[in-house]
Protein backbone atom coordinates (compact mmCIF):
# COMPACT_ATOMS: atom_id res chain seq x y z
CA UNK A 1 0.00 0.00 0.00
CA UNK A 2 1.08 3.67 -0.98
CA UNK A 3 2.22 5.69 1.60
CA UNK A 4 -1.11 8.42 3.27
CA UNK A 5 0.22 11.73 1.85
CA UNK A 6 -2.86 13.66 3.77
CA UNK A 7 -3.66 13.07 7.26
CA UNK A 8 -6.37 15.20 8.97
CA UNK A 9 -7.27 14.15 12.87
CA UNK A 10 -10.18 15.20 15.20
CA UNK A 11 -10.05 19.07 12.83
CA UNK A 12 -12.29 21.49 13.66
CA UNK A 13 -12.80 24.58 12.86
CA UNK A 14 -14.81 27.73 13.60
CA UNK A 15 -15.14 30.70 10.92
CA UNK A 16 -15.07 34.65 12.80
CA UNK A 17 -13.66 33.46 15.84
CA UNK A 18 -14.47 35.26 18.69
CA UNK A 19 -16.78 37.69 16.85
CA UNK A 20 -20.59 37.93 16.91
CA UNK A 21 -20.97 36.10 14.06
CA UNK A 22 -18.82 32.95 15.05
CA UNK A 23 -20.30 29.65 12.44
CA UNK A 24 -18.97 26.45 13.61
CA UNK A 25 -18.20 24.48 10.27
CA UNK A 26 -15.70 21.60 11.01
CA UNK A 27 -16.38 19.77 14.49
CA UNK A 28 -13.93 16.45 14.47
CA UNK A 29 -13.29 15.69 10.99
CA UNK A 30 -10.92 12.35 10.59
CA UNK A 31 -9.73 12.08 6.99
CA UNK A 32 -6.70 10.49 4.82
CA UNK A 33 -5.68 9.82 1.06
CA UNK A 34 -2.97 7.63 0.30
CA UNK A 35 -0.69 8.43 -2.87
CA UNK A 36 -2.13 7.84 -6.17
CA UNK A 37 -5.48 7.73 -4.87
CA UNK A 38 -8.74 9.20 -6.27
CA UNK A 39 -10.79 10.43 -2.87
CA UNK A 40 -14.17 11.75 -3.16
CA UNK A 41 -15.43 14.42 -0.20
CA UNK A 42 -19.38 14.36 -0.75
CA UNK A 43 -22.26 16.23 1.41
CA UNK A 44 -24.91 18.34 1.40
CA UNK A 45 -24.90 22.04 1.33
CA UNK A 46 -22.95 23.91 3.92
CA UNK A 47 -21.44 20.24 5.54
CA UNK A 48 -17.92 22.16 5.66
CA UNK A 49 -16.74 20.47 2.26
CA UNK A 50 -14.88 23.38 1.07
CA UNK A 51 -13.63 24.57 4.82
CA UNK A 52 -11.79 21.16 4.96
CA UNK A 53 -10.24 21.21 1.56
CA UNK A 54 -8.45 24.75 2.25
CA UNK A 55 -6.43 22.99 5.01
CA UNK A 56 -4.93 20.93 2.63
CA UNK A 57 -3.17 23.87 1.26
CA UNK A 58 -2.76 25.84 4.14
CA UNK A 59 -5.51 28.27 3.18
CA UNK A 60 -6.82 28.11 6.95
CA UNK A 61 -4.89 26.76 9.74
CA UNK A 62 -6.44 23.94 12.05
CA UNK A 63 -7.93 25.63 15.15
CA UNK A 64 -7.96 22.30 16.54
CA UNK A 65 -6.84 18.76 15.36
CA UNK A 66 -3.82 18.00 13.53
CA UNK A 67 -3.49 18.45 9.61
CA UNK A 68 -0.21 16.66 8.03
CA UNK A 69 -0.19 16.74 4.04
CA UNK A 70 2.81 14.99 2.63
CA UNK A 71 6.06 15.94 4.73
CA UNK A 72 4.15 18.96 5.89
CA UNK A 73 3.01 19.38 9.31
CA UNK A 74 0.16 22.28 9.21
CA UNK A 75 0.18 22.54 13.17
CA UNK A 76 3.72 23.86 13.17
CA UNK A 77 3.23 27.81 12.75
CA UNK A 78 7.19 27.55 10.90
CA UNK A 79 5.84 25.48 8.38
CA UNK A 80 7.02 26.40 5.14
CA UNK A 81 3.39 26.65 3.47
CA UNK A 82 4.45 28.55 0.25
CA UNK A 83 6.58 24.88 -0.61
CA UNK A 84 3.51 22.97 0.15
CA UNK A 85 1.16 25.08 -2.20
CA UNK A 86 3.32 24.71 -4.91
CA UNK A 87 2.82 21.01 -4.11
CA UNK A 88 -0.94 20.76 -3.65
CA UNK A 89 -2.92 22.88 -5.77
CA UNK A 90 -6.87 23.69 -5.04
CA UNK A 91 -9.30 24.66 -7.53
CA UNK A 92 -11.89 26.94 -5.94
CA UNK A 93 -15.61 26.11 -5.65
CA UNK A 94 -16.33 29.29 -7.24
CA UNK A 95 -14.52 29.50 -10.69
CA UNK A 96 -14.29 33.49 -10.90
CA UNK A 97 -13.33 33.48 -7.29
CA UNK A 98 -9.68 32.08 -8.60
CA UNK A 99 -9.20 34.43 -11.63
CA UNK A 100 -7.55 37.99 -10.65
CA UNK A 101 -5.43 38.74 -13.78
CA UNK A 102 -6.85 40.91 -16.97
CA UNK A 103 -5.87 37.95 -19.68
CA UNK A 104 -6.19 34.13 -19.64
CA UNK A 105 -2.42 33.88 -20.44
CA UNK A 106 -0.96 36.10 -17.75
CA UNK A 107 -3.42 34.19 -15.18
CA UNK A 108 -2.36 31.01 -16.10
CA UNK A 109 1.28 32.05 -16.13
CA UNK A 110 1.09 33.22 -12.97
CA UNK A 111 1.92 29.76 -10.92
CA UNK A 112 4.69 28.92 -13.10
CA UNK A 113 5.98 32.75 -12.65
CA UNK A 114 6.21 32.51 -9.03
CA UNK A 115 8.25 29.10 -9.51
CA UNK A 116 10.81 31.16 -11.11
CA UNK A 117 10.56 29.59 -14.09
CA UNK A 118 12.57 30.95 -17.65
CA UNK A 119 9.52 32.79 -20.02
CA UNK A 120 9.92 29.82 -22.24
CA UNK A 121 9.40 27.41 -19.63
CA UNK A 122 6.99 29.31 -18.44
CA UNK A 123 5.54 29.64 -21.92
CA UNK A 124 5.48 25.52 -22.55
CA UNK A 125 3.92 25.13 -19.10
CA UNK A 126 0.76 27.97 -20.74
CA UNK A 127 0.10 25.56 -23.47
CA UNK A 128 0.50 22.49 -22.00
CA UNK A 129 -2.01 23.41 -19.36
CA UNK A 130 -4.63 25.43 -21.49
CA UNK A 131 -4.42 22.87 -23.82
CA UNK A 132 -4.94 19.88 -21.10
CA UNK A 133 -8.34 21.48 -20.38
CA UNK A 134 -8.90 22.09 -24.61
CA UNK A 135 -8.67 26.06 -24.08
CA UNK A 136 -6.69 26.13 -27.59
CA UNK A 137 -3.18 28.37 -26.52
CA UNK A 138 -3.37 30.50 -29.11
CA UNK A 139 -7.45 31.23 -29.50
CA UNK A 140 -7.31 32.29 -25.91
CA UNK A 141 -4.51 33.32 -24.21
CA UNK A 142 -4.93 36.91 -25.04
CA UNK A 143 -7.99 36.92 -24.27
CA UNK A 144 -10.01 39.05 -21.49
CA UNK A 145 -10.76 36.90 -18.83
CA UNK A 146 -14.41 38.36 -17.86
CA UNK A 147 -15.51 37.89 -20.86
CA UNK A 148 -15.14 34.53 -20.62
CA UNK A 149 -18.31 32.23 -20.07
CA UNK A 150 -18.64 30.12 -17.09
CA UNK A 151 -17.90 26.76 -17.90
CA UNK A 152 -14.60 28.53 -19.69
CA UNK A 153 -13.65 30.15 -16.66
CA UNK A 154 -14.00 27.08 -14.75
CA UNK A 155 -11.20 25.48 -17.57
CA UNK A 156 -8.71 28.58 -17.66
CA UNK A 157 -8.88 28.20 -13.42
CA UNK A 158 -8.18 24.92 -13.71
CA UNK A 159 -5.41 25.29 -16.43
CA UNK A 160 -3.65 27.58 -13.86
CA UNK A 161 -3.46 25.26 -11.14
CA UNK A 162 -2.42 22.57 -13.44
CA UNK A 163 0.30 24.49 -14.58
CA UNK A 164 1.77 24.50 -11.21
CA UNK A 165 2.00 20.56 -11.45
CA UNK A 166 1.07 19.99 -8.38
CA UNK A 167 1.20 16.04 -6.97
CA UNK A 168 -1.94 16.81 -5.26
CA UNK A 169 -4.83 18.14 -6.75
CA UNK A 170 -8.05 19.07 -5.18
CA UNK A 171 -11.16 20.17 -7.21
CA UNK A 172 -13.74 21.79 -5.40
CA UNK A 173 -17.20 20.72 -7.01
CA UNK A 174 -15.46 20.93 -10.07
CA UNK A 175 -18.67 20.16 -12.30
CA UNK A 176 -21.21 22.60 -10.52
CA UNK A 177 -22.88 24.41 -13.31
CA UNK A 178 -21.71 23.02 -16.45
CA UNK A 179 -23.64 21.79 -19.26
CA UNK A 180 -23.66 18.12 -20.27
CA UNK A 181 -20.68 18.27 -22.77
CA UNK A 182 -18.75 20.21 -20.39
CA UNK A 183 -19.55 17.92 -17.54
CA UNK A 184 -18.35 14.81 -19.97
CA UNK A 185 -15.44 16.75 -21.32
CA UNK A 186 -13.59 17.19 -17.33
CA UNK A 187 -15.01 13.84 -16.45
CA UNK A 188 -12.69 12.53 -19.29
CA UNK A 189 -10.18 15.24 -18.01
CA UNK A 190 -9.78 13.82 -14.61
CA UNK A 191 -9.80 10.83 -15.64
CA UNK A 192 -7.05 11.69 -17.80
CA UNK A 193 -5.07 13.32 -14.86
CA UNK A 194 -5.55 10.53 -12.90
CA UNK A 195 -4.06 7.89 -15.29
CA UNK A 196 -1.74 10.02 -17.48
CA UNK A 197 -0.89 12.62 -15.16
CA UNK A 198 -1.14 9.89 -11.83
CA UNK A 199 -2.17 12.74 -9.74
CA UNK A 200 -3.37 12.07 -6.59
CA UNK A 201 -7.04 13.55 -6.81
CA UNK A 202 -9.40 14.73 -4.01
CA UNK A 203 -12.63 15.83 -5.56
CA UNK A 204 -15.76 17.76 -3.64
CA UNK A 205 -19.09 16.79 -4.69
CA UNK A 206 -22.31 18.05 -3.35
CA UNK A 207 -24.27 15.20 -4.98
CA UNK A 208 -23.48 11.59 -6.09
CA UNK A 209 -22.61 11.71 -9.73
CA UNK A 210 -20.56 10.27 -12.11
CA UNK A 211 -17.20 11.64 -10.89
CA UNK A 212 -17.49 10.40 -7.84
CA UNK A 213 -17.70 7.15 -10.03
CA UNK A 214 -13.58 7.91 -10.50
CA UNK A 215 -13.10 7.50 -6.77
CA UNK A 216 -11.14 5.05 -5.08
CA UNK A 217 -12.57 5.50 -2.18
CA UNK A 218 -15.30 8.33 -0.68
CA UNK A 219 -16.11 10.45 2.36
CA UNK A 220 -19.54 11.57 2.89
CA UNK A 221 -19.89 14.60 5.39
CA UNK A 222 -22.84 15.77 7.15
CA UNK A 223 -23.21 19.09 9.79
CA UNK A 224 -18.95 19.44 9.58
CA UNK A 225 -18.34 15.65 10.56
CA UNK A 226 -17.41 12.40 8.27
CA UNK A 227 -20.23 10.07 8.78
CA UNK A 228 -19.73 7.59 5.89
CA UNK A 229 -16.68 6.22 4.03
CA UNK A 230 -16.20 3.22 1.87
CA UNK A 231 -16.19 2.81 -2.18
CA UNK A 232 -18.66 4.65 -4.28
CA UNK A 233 -20.30 1.68 -5.21
CA UNK A 234 -20.98 1.04 -1.14
CA UNK A 235 -21.91 4.10 -0.51
CA UNK A 236 -24.67 4.71 -3.49
CA UNK A 237 -26.16 0.90 -2.68
CA UNK A 238 -26.92 2.56 0.71
CA UNK A 239 -30.98 2.45 1.44
CA UNK A 240 -32.04 5.97 -0.46
CA UNK A 241 -34.03 6.58 2.94
CA UNK A 242 -30.49 6.28 4.58
CA UNK A 243 -28.41 8.70 2.37
CA UNK A 244 -31.52 11.06 2.94
CA UNK A 245 -30.82 11.35 6.26
CA UNK A 246 -27.33 12.99 5.08
CA UNK A 247 -28.78 15.27 2.68
CA UNK A 248 -28.15 13.14 -0.66
CA UNK A 249 -30.07 12.04 -3.12
CA UNK A 250 -28.82 8.75 -5.22
CA UNK A 251 -28.67 8.94 -8.76
CA UNK A 252 -31.92 7.72 -10.42
CA UNK A 253 -30.24 4.38 -11.51
CA UNK A 254 -29.81 3.59 -8.10
CA UNK A 255 -32.85 4.71 -7.18
CA UNK A 256 -34.61 3.03 -9.86
CA UNK A 257 -32.96 -0.44 -8.90
CA UNK A 258 -33.61 -0.28 -4.84
CA UNK A 259 -37.32 1.10 -6.29
CA UNK A 260 -37.58 -2.40 -8.65
CA UNK A 261 -35.66 -4.38 -5.76
CA UNK A 262 -37.62 -3.41 -2.83
CA UNK A 263 -41.10 -4.17 -5.05
CA UNK A 264 -39.75 -7.56 -4.82
CA UNK A 265 -37.62 -8.23 -8.13
CA UNK A 266 -34.31 -10.05 -7.60
CA UNK A 267 -32.08 -7.47 -8.87
CA UNK A 268 -28.42 -5.93 -6.87
CA UNK A 269 -29.20 -2.54 -5.29
CA UNK A 270 -25.35 -1.54 -6.62
CA UNK A 271 -25.97 -0.57 -9.53
CA UNK A 272 -24.13 2.67 -11.01
CA UNK A 273 -24.59 2.76 -14.27
CA UNK A 274 -27.57 2.65 -16.97
CA UNK A 275 -25.75 -0.85 -18.75
CA UNK A 276 -25.41 -1.89 -15.73
CA UNK A 277 -28.56 -1.17 -14.47
CA UNK A 278 -30.17 -2.34 -17.62
CA UNK A 279 -28.59 -5.84 -18.13
CA UNK A 280 -28.65 -6.57 -14.28
CA UNK A 281 -33.17 -5.95 -15.02
CA UNK A 282 -32.87 -8.13 -17.82
CA UNK A 283 -30.86 -10.73 -15.88
CA UNK A 284 -33.70 -10.78 -13.17
CA UNK A 285 -36.17 -10.98 -15.90
CA UNK A 286 -34.95 -13.87 -17.09
CA UNK A 287 -33.90 -12.31 -20.33
CA UNK A 288 -30.50 -13.55 -20.80
CA UNK A 289 -27.71 -10.96 -20.39
CA UNK A 290 -24.32 -11.64 -18.88
CA UNK A 291 -24.11 -11.15 -14.97
CA UNK A 292 -21.95 -8.52 -14.06
CA UNK A 293 -18.93 -8.54 -11.47
CA UNK A 294 -17.74 -5.75 -9.50
CA UNK A 295 -14.58 -5.83 -11.33
CA UNK A 296 -15.86 -5.46 -15.17
CA UNK A 297 -17.55 -1.85 -14.52
CA UNK A 298 -17.33 1.80 -14.24
CA UNK A 299 -14.79 3.15 -12.23
CA UNK A 300 -12.13 2.90 -14.08
CA UNK B 1 -3.95 31.17 12.91
CA UNK B 2 -6.02 33.03 10.46
CA UNK B 3 -3.94 35.16 8.31
CA UNK B 4 -6.72 35.57 5.58
CA UNK B 5 -9.49 36.05 7.82
CA UNK B 6 -9.67 39.69 6.61
CA UNK B 7 -13.27 40.28 7.20
CA UNK B 8 -12.85 40.00 11.24
CA UNK B 9 -11.05 43.01 11.36
CA UNK B 10 -13.49 44.99 9.76
CA UNK B 11 -16.12 46.34 12.05
CA UNK B 12 -17.35 49.55 10.09
CA UNK B 13 -19.96 48.26 7.69
CA UNK B 14 -20.81 45.28 9.39
CA UNK B 15 -24.46 44.85 11.44
CA UNK B 16 -24.97 43.19 14.53
CA UNK B 17 -28.27 42.86 15.65
CA UNK B 18 -29.04 42.69 19.34
CA UNK B 19 -32.15 44.87 19.41
CA UNK B 20 -30.80 47.56 22.69
CA UNK B 21 -31.98 50.60 22.81
CA UNK B 22 -29.29 52.46 20.57
CA UNK B 23 -30.49 50.13 17.57
CA UNK B 24 -33.95 51.20 18.05
CA UNK B 25 -33.18 54.92 18.23
CA UNK B 26 -34.75 57.01 15.41
CA UNK B 27 -31.84 57.39 12.89
CA UNK B 28 -32.62 60.54 11.90
CA UNK B 29 -31.61 61.21 16.08
CA UNK B 30 -28.76 59.08 15.87
CA UNK B 31 -27.19 60.50 13.11
CA UNK B 32 -27.67 63.97 14.99
CA UNK B 33 -26.15 62.65 17.79
CA UNK B 34 -23.23 61.04 16.14
CA UNK B 35 -22.51 64.71 14.14
CA UNK B 36 -22.52 66.20 17.01
CA UNK B 37 -19.82 63.41 18.69
CA UNK B 38 -17.85 63.76 16.14
CA UNK B 39 -17.41 67.14 16.00
CA UNK B 40 -16.70 67.01 19.97
CA UNK B 41 -14.19 64.35 18.92
CA UNK B 42 -12.31 66.95 16.77
CA UNK B 43 -12.47 70.33 18.27
CA UNK B 44 -11.31 68.68 21.57
CA UNK B 45 -7.56 68.94 22.41
CA UNK B 46 -7.20 68.49 26.12
CA UNK B 47 -6.28 64.76 27.56
CA UNK B 48 -9.09 64.53 30.11
CA UNK B 49 -11.64 65.99 26.95
CA UNK B 50 -10.65 63.11 25.30
CA UNK B 51 -11.17 60.60 28.62
CA UNK B 52 -14.66 62.19 28.89
CA UNK B 53 -14.89 61.16 25.27
CA UNK B 54 -13.87 57.77 25.65
CA UNK B 55 -15.37 56.90 28.35
CA UNK B 56 -18.71 58.28 27.14
CA UNK B 57 -18.13 55.63 23.75
CA UNK B 58 -17.39 52.88 25.94
CA UNK B 59 -20.88 53.43 27.26
CA UNK B 60 -22.56 54.09 24.27
CA UNK B 61 -21.18 50.38 23.49
CA UNK B 62 -22.09 48.78 26.53
CA UNK B 63 -25.10 49.92 25.82
CA UNK B 64 -25.87 48.60 22.53
CA UNK B 65 -24.24 45.20 23.70
CA UNK B 66 -22.49 44.67 21.33
CA UNK B 67 -19.14 42.73 22.54
CA UNK B 68 -16.41 45.75 22.79
CA UNK B 69 -13.68 43.29 21.68
CA UNK B 70 -14.93 43.48 18.53
CA UNK B 71 -15.67 47.17 18.22
CA UNK B 72 -12.17 47.63 19.27
CA UNK B 73 -11.12 44.47 17.05
CA UNK B 74 -11.43 47.44 14.15
CA UNK B 75 -8.37 48.79 15.18
CA UNK B 76 -5.86 46.34 14.78
CA UNK B 77 -4.89 46.64 11.36
CA UNK B 78 -5.00 50.65 11.85
CA UNK B 79 -2.46 49.48 14.65
CA UNK B 80 1.02 50.35 12.14
CA UNK B 81 -0.86 53.31 10.73
CA UNK B 82 -1.15 54.61 14.02
CA UNK B 83 1.96 54.08 15.61
CA UNK B 84 4.11 55.86 12.29
CA UNK B 85 1.77 58.37 12.78
CA UNK B 86 2.65 59.48 16.49
CA UNK B 87 6.31 58.64 16.05
CA UNK B 88 6.40 61.08 13.38
CA UNK B 89 4.43 64.03 15.40
CA UNK B 90 6.48 63.26 18.40
CA UNK B 91 9.98 63.42 16.56
CA UNK B 92 8.94 66.03 14.12
CA UNK B 93 6.03 68.43 15.54
CA UNK B 94 7.74 71.87 15.84
CA UNK B 95 5.53 74.06 18.00
CA UNK B 96 5.62 76.79 15.07
CA UNK B 97 2.40 75.06 13.81
CA UNK B 98 0.86 76.78 16.62
CA UNK B 99 0.52 79.80 18.13
CA UNK B 100 1.64 81.24 21.18
CA UNK B 101 1.94 77.31 23.21
CA UNK B 102 4.31 76.71 25.90
CA UNK B 103 6.19 73.86 24.49
CA UNK B 104 9.91 72.80 26.18
CA UNK B 105 11.77 71.18 23.81
CA UNK B 106 12.87 67.33 25.07
CA UNK B 107 15.73 67.41 22.46
CA UNK B 108 16.71 68.55 19.72
CA UNK B 109 19.37 66.59 16.73
CA UNK B 110 19.43 67.25 12.64
CA UNK B 111 15.96 68.17 11.61
CA UNK B 112 14.49 65.95 14.74
CA UNK B 113 12.93 68.48 17.06
CA UNK B 114 10.67 66.54 19.83
CA UNK B 115 8.82 68.62 22.37
CA UNK B 116 6.07 68.34 24.94
CA UNK B 117 3.49 69.40 22.62
CA UNK B 118 4.55 66.77 19.95
CA UNK B 119 3.72 63.85 22.91
CA UNK B 120 0.37 65.62 23.31
CA UNK B 121 -0.22 66.17 19.82
CA UNK B 122 0.71 62.11 19.39
CA UNK B 123 -1.40 60.89 22.20
CA UNK B 124 -4.80 63.27 21.55
CA UNK B 125 -4.47 62.46 17.93
CA UNK B 126 -4.62 58.67 18.88
CA UNK B 127 -6.89 59.13 21.00
CA UNK B 128 -9.16 60.89 18.16
CA UNK B 129 -8.36 58.27 16.09
CA UNK B 130 -9.97 55.50 18.30
CA UNK B 131 -13.10 57.81 19.45
CA UNK B 132 -13.22 58.47 15.69
CA UNK B 133 -13.19 54.55 14.71
CA UNK B 134 -15.41 53.68 17.77
CA UNK B 135 -18.36 55.71 16.97
CA UNK B 136 -18.11 54.69 13.22
CA UNK B 137 -18.19 51.27 13.71
CA UNK B 138 -21.21 51.85 16.66
CA UNK B 139 -22.93 53.76 14.08
CA UNK B 140 -22.95 50.96 11.02
CA UNK B 141 -23.19 48.17 14.16
CA UNK B 142 -26.32 49.53 15.13
CA UNK B 143 -28.11 50.60 12.18
CA UNK B 144 -29.38 49.32 9.18
CA UNK B 145 -28.25 50.67 5.68
CA UNK B 146 -31.99 51.06 4.98
CA UNK B 147 -32.07 53.04 8.25
CA UNK B 148 -29.47 54.57 7.50
CA UNK B 149 -30.29 55.86 4.35
CA UNK B 150 -33.81 57.45 5.15
CA UNK B 151 -32.26 58.78 7.86
CA UNK B 152 -29.60 60.96 6.12
CA UNK B 153 -32.07 61.70 3.08
CA UNK B 154 -34.55 62.96 6.35
CA UNK B 155 -32.28 64.86 7.75
CA UNK B 156 -30.81 67.03 4.29
CA UNK B 157 -34.29 66.65 3.46
CA UNK B 158 -34.73 70.81 4.23
CA UNK B 159 -31.87 71.58 1.85
CA UNK B 160 -33.09 69.82 -0.44
CA UNK B 161 -36.37 71.92 -0.50
CA UNK B 162 -34.60 74.71 -0.30
CA UNK B 163 -31.63 74.92 -2.23
CA UNK B 164 -31.90 72.21 -4.61
CA UNK B 165 -29.20 70.21 -2.65
CA UNK B 166 -29.11 66.78 -3.85
CA UNK B 167 -29.97 64.77 -0.39
CA UNK B 168 -31.39 61.56 -1.76
CA UNK B 169 -28.35 60.98 -3.75
CA UNK B 170 -26.15 61.69 -1.00
CA UNK B 171 -27.61 59.11 1.31
CA UNK B 172 -27.18 56.59 -1.49
CA UNK B 173 -23.95 57.30 -1.69
CA UNK B 174 -23.22 57.08 1.72
CA UNK B 175 -25.00 54.06 2.04
CA UNK B 176 -23.13 52.31 -0.67
CA UNK B 177 -19.97 53.55 0.33
CA UNK B 178 -20.22 52.01 3.99
CA UNK B 179 -22.28 48.76 2.58
CA UNK B 180 -19.04 48.10 0.37
CA UNK B 181 -16.25 48.26 2.94
CA UNK B 182 -16.76 44.56 3.97
CA UNK B 183 -17.41 43.62 0.18
CA UNK B 184 -13.93 44.91 -0.35
CA UNK B 185 -12.38 43.04 2.52
CA UNK B 186 -14.19 39.45 1.42
CA UNK B 187 -12.94 40.87 -2.31
CA UNK B 188 -9.48 41.29 -1.22
CA UNK B 189 -9.55 37.81 0.45
CA UNK B 190 -10.93 36.09 -2.64
CA UNK B 191 -7.24 37.98 -4.48
CA UNK B 192 -5.02 37.04 -1.34
CA UNK B 193 -6.30 33.50 -1.92
CA UNK B 194 -6.52 32.80 -5.32
CA UNK B 195 -2.44 34.34 -5.61
CA UNK B 196 -0.99 32.27 -2.48
CA UNK B 197 -2.73 29.07 -3.30
CA UNK B 198 -0.59 29.12 -6.69
CA UNK B 199 2.38 30.38 -5.16
CA UNK B 200 2.83 33.80 -4.21
CA UNK B 201 4.58 34.73 -1.73
CA UNK B 202 3.21 36.64 1.43
CA UNK B 203 6.60 37.43 2.90
CA UNK B 204 6.01 35.45 6.03
CA UNK B 205 9.12 35.15 6.81
CA UNK B 206 12.35 37.26 7.76
CA UNK B 207 12.86 40.04 10.10
CA UNK B 208 11.58 42.64 7.74
CA UNK B 209 8.33 40.91 7.71
CA UNK B 210 6.15 44.50 7.49
CA UNK B 211 8.05 45.76 4.21
CA UNK B 212 7.95 42.33 2.73
CA UNK B 213 4.27 41.80 3.31
CA UNK B 214 3.33 45.58 2.22
CA UNK B 215 5.50 44.86 -1.30
CA UNK B 216 3.67 41.23 -1.46
CA UNK B 217 0.51 43.34 -1.56
CA UNK B 218 0.78 45.46 -4.46
CA UNK B 219 0.13 42.59 -7.47
CA UNK B 220 -3.27 42.06 -5.07
CA UNK B 221 -4.29 45.88 -5.10
CA UNK B 222 -4.50 45.83 -9.25
CA UNK B 223 -7.33 43.26 -9.01
CA UNK B 224 -9.29 45.00 -6.13
CA UNK B 225 -9.15 47.92 -7.86
CA UNK B 226 -10.76 46.42 -11.44
CA UNK B 227 -12.99 44.42 -9.20
CA UNK B 228 -14.18 47.84 -7.39
CA UNK B 229 -15.12 48.77 -10.72
CA UNK B 230 -16.36 45.87 -12.21
CA UNK B 231 -18.98 45.75 -9.22
CA UNK B 232 -19.89 49.46 -9.62
CA UNK B 233 -20.76 48.53 -13.06
CA UNK B 234 -22.98 45.62 -11.53
CA UNK B 235 -24.49 47.26 -9.49
CA UNK B 236 -25.61 50.07 -12.07
CA UNK B 237 -26.86 47.25 -13.73
CA UNK B 238 -28.76 45.87 -11.21
CA UNK B 239 -30.25 49.71 -10.09
CA UNK B 240 -31.43 50.34 -13.52
CA UNK B 241 -32.84 46.86 -13.90
CA UNK B 242 -35.14 47.74 -11.22
CA UNK B 243 -35.77 50.84 -12.34
CA UNK B 244 -34.03 52.80 -10.57
CA UNK B 245 -34.88 56.49 -11.03
CA UNK B 246 -32.87 59.06 -7.87
CA UNK B 247 -35.23 60.41 -5.71
CA UNK B 248 -37.72 62.29 -7.50
CA UNK B 249 -41.58 61.65 -6.65
CA UNK B 250 -40.32 58.38 -4.71
CA UNK B 251 -42.36 57.55 -1.76
CA UNK B 252 -40.98 55.66 1.57
CA UNK B 253 -41.70 52.26 2.82
CA UNK B 254 -40.78 52.71 5.82
CA UNK B 255 -42.15 56.35 7.87
CA UNK B 256 -39.73 57.42 10.65
CA UNK B 257 -41.28 57.88 14.12
CA UNK B 258 -39.72 59.65 16.77
CA UNK B 259 -39.96 59.37 20.82
CA UNK B 260 -39.24 60.97 23.84
CA UNK B 261 -36.07 58.30 24.02
CA UNK B 262 -34.55 60.07 20.78
CA UNK B 263 -34.44 63.54 21.85
CA UNK B 264 -33.39 62.39 25.07
CA UNK B 265 -30.24 60.59 23.36
CA UNK B 266 -29.74 63.92 21.23
CA UNK B 267 -29.72 65.97 24.03
CA UNK B 268 -27.28 63.79 25.73
CA UNK B 269 -25.12 63.68 23.16
CA UNK B 270 -25.17 68.01 22.59
CA UNK B 271 -24.74 67.85 26.78
CA UNK B 272 -21.74 66.08 26.21
CA UNK B 273 -20.20 68.10 23.71
CA UNK B 274 -20.80 70.92 25.36
CA UNK B 275 -19.26 69.99 28.21
CA UNK B 276 -16.44 68.82 26.67
CA UNK B 277 -15.78 71.83 24.44
CA UNK B 278 -17.03 74.54 26.54
CA UNK B 279 -15.47 73.11 30.16
CA UNK B 280 -11.58 74.49 30.53
CA UNK B 281 -9.86 71.27 31.14
CA UNK B 282 -6.69 72.23 32.69
CA UNK B 283 -5.00 69.33 30.81
N1 LIG C 1 -16.03 33.01 5.38
C1 LIG C 1 -16.99 32.47 6.14
N2 LIG C 1 -17.43 33.14 7.22
C2 LIG C 1 -18.38 32.62 8.00
N3 LIG C 1 -18.96 31.43 7.81
C3 LIG C 1 -18.57 30.71 6.75
C4 LIG C 1 -17.57 31.19 5.86
N4 LIG C 1 -17.39 30.27 4.90
C5 LIG C 1 -18.25 29.27 5.18
N5 LIG C 1 -18.95 29.51 6.29
C6 LIG C 1 -19.96 28.61 6.92
O1 LIG C 1 -19.33 27.39 7.25
C7 LIG C 1 -20.13 26.29 6.89
C8 LIG C 1 -19.38 25.35 5.97
O2 LIG C 1 -19.11 26.01 4.77
P1 LIG C 1 -18.40 25.30 3.53
O3 LIG C 1 -18.14 26.36 2.52
O4 LIG C 1 -17.23 24.54 4.01
O5 LIG C 1 -19.55 24.33 3.03
P2 LIG C 1 -19.54 23.32 1.80
O6 LIG C 1 -19.68 21.97 2.35
O7 LIG C 1 -18.39 23.59 0.91
O8 LIG C 1 -20.90 23.71 1.06
P3 LIG C 1 -21.22 23.80 -0.51
O9 LIG C 1 -21.60 22.45 -0.96
O10 LIG C 1 -22.39 24.72 -0.55
O11 LIG C 1 -20.02 24.36 -1.17
C9 LIG C 1 -21.39 26.86 6.28
O12 LIG C 1 -22.40 26.80 7.26
C10 LIG C 1 -21.05 28.28 5.95
O13 LIG C 1 -22.17 29.10 6.13
MG1 LIG D 1 -18.12 24.28 -0.91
Amino acid sequence: MSEVVVEVRGLEHTYMRGTPMEAPSLKGVDFDVRRGETVALLGHTGCGKSTLVQHLNGLLRPQKGRVRVLEYDLNDPKVDVKALRRRVALLFQNPEAQLFERYVGDDVAFGPRQLGLSREEVRARVREALEAVGLGFEAFKDRLTFTLSGGEKRRVALAGVLALRPEILVLDEPLAGLDPAGRRHLVELIRRLKSEWGLTLILVSHDLEDVVLLADRCFVMADGRVVLSGTPREIFSQPPARLAEFGLQPPAVTAAVHALAEAGLGVRRDCLTVDEAVSEIARALGMGGKPWTSSSCCAT
Amino acid sequence: MDEFELLRYVTVGQYIPTGSLIHRLDPRFKLAAFAVLVGAVTFTGSYLGNAVLLVLIVGLVFLSRVPLRYVLSGLRPALPVLLLLAALQILLYTPDFTRGTNCTTLFQFWIIHSTTCGVKLAIVSAARFVELLMLTSLLTLTTTTTELTHGIERLFAPLQQRFNFPAHELALIVTITLRFVPTFAEELERIVKAQVSRGADLGQRGRLRFIQQTRALLPMLVPLFLGALRRAEELILAMEARCYMGGKGRTRLIELHSTRQDVVALFVAVLAAATVLLVPWPW
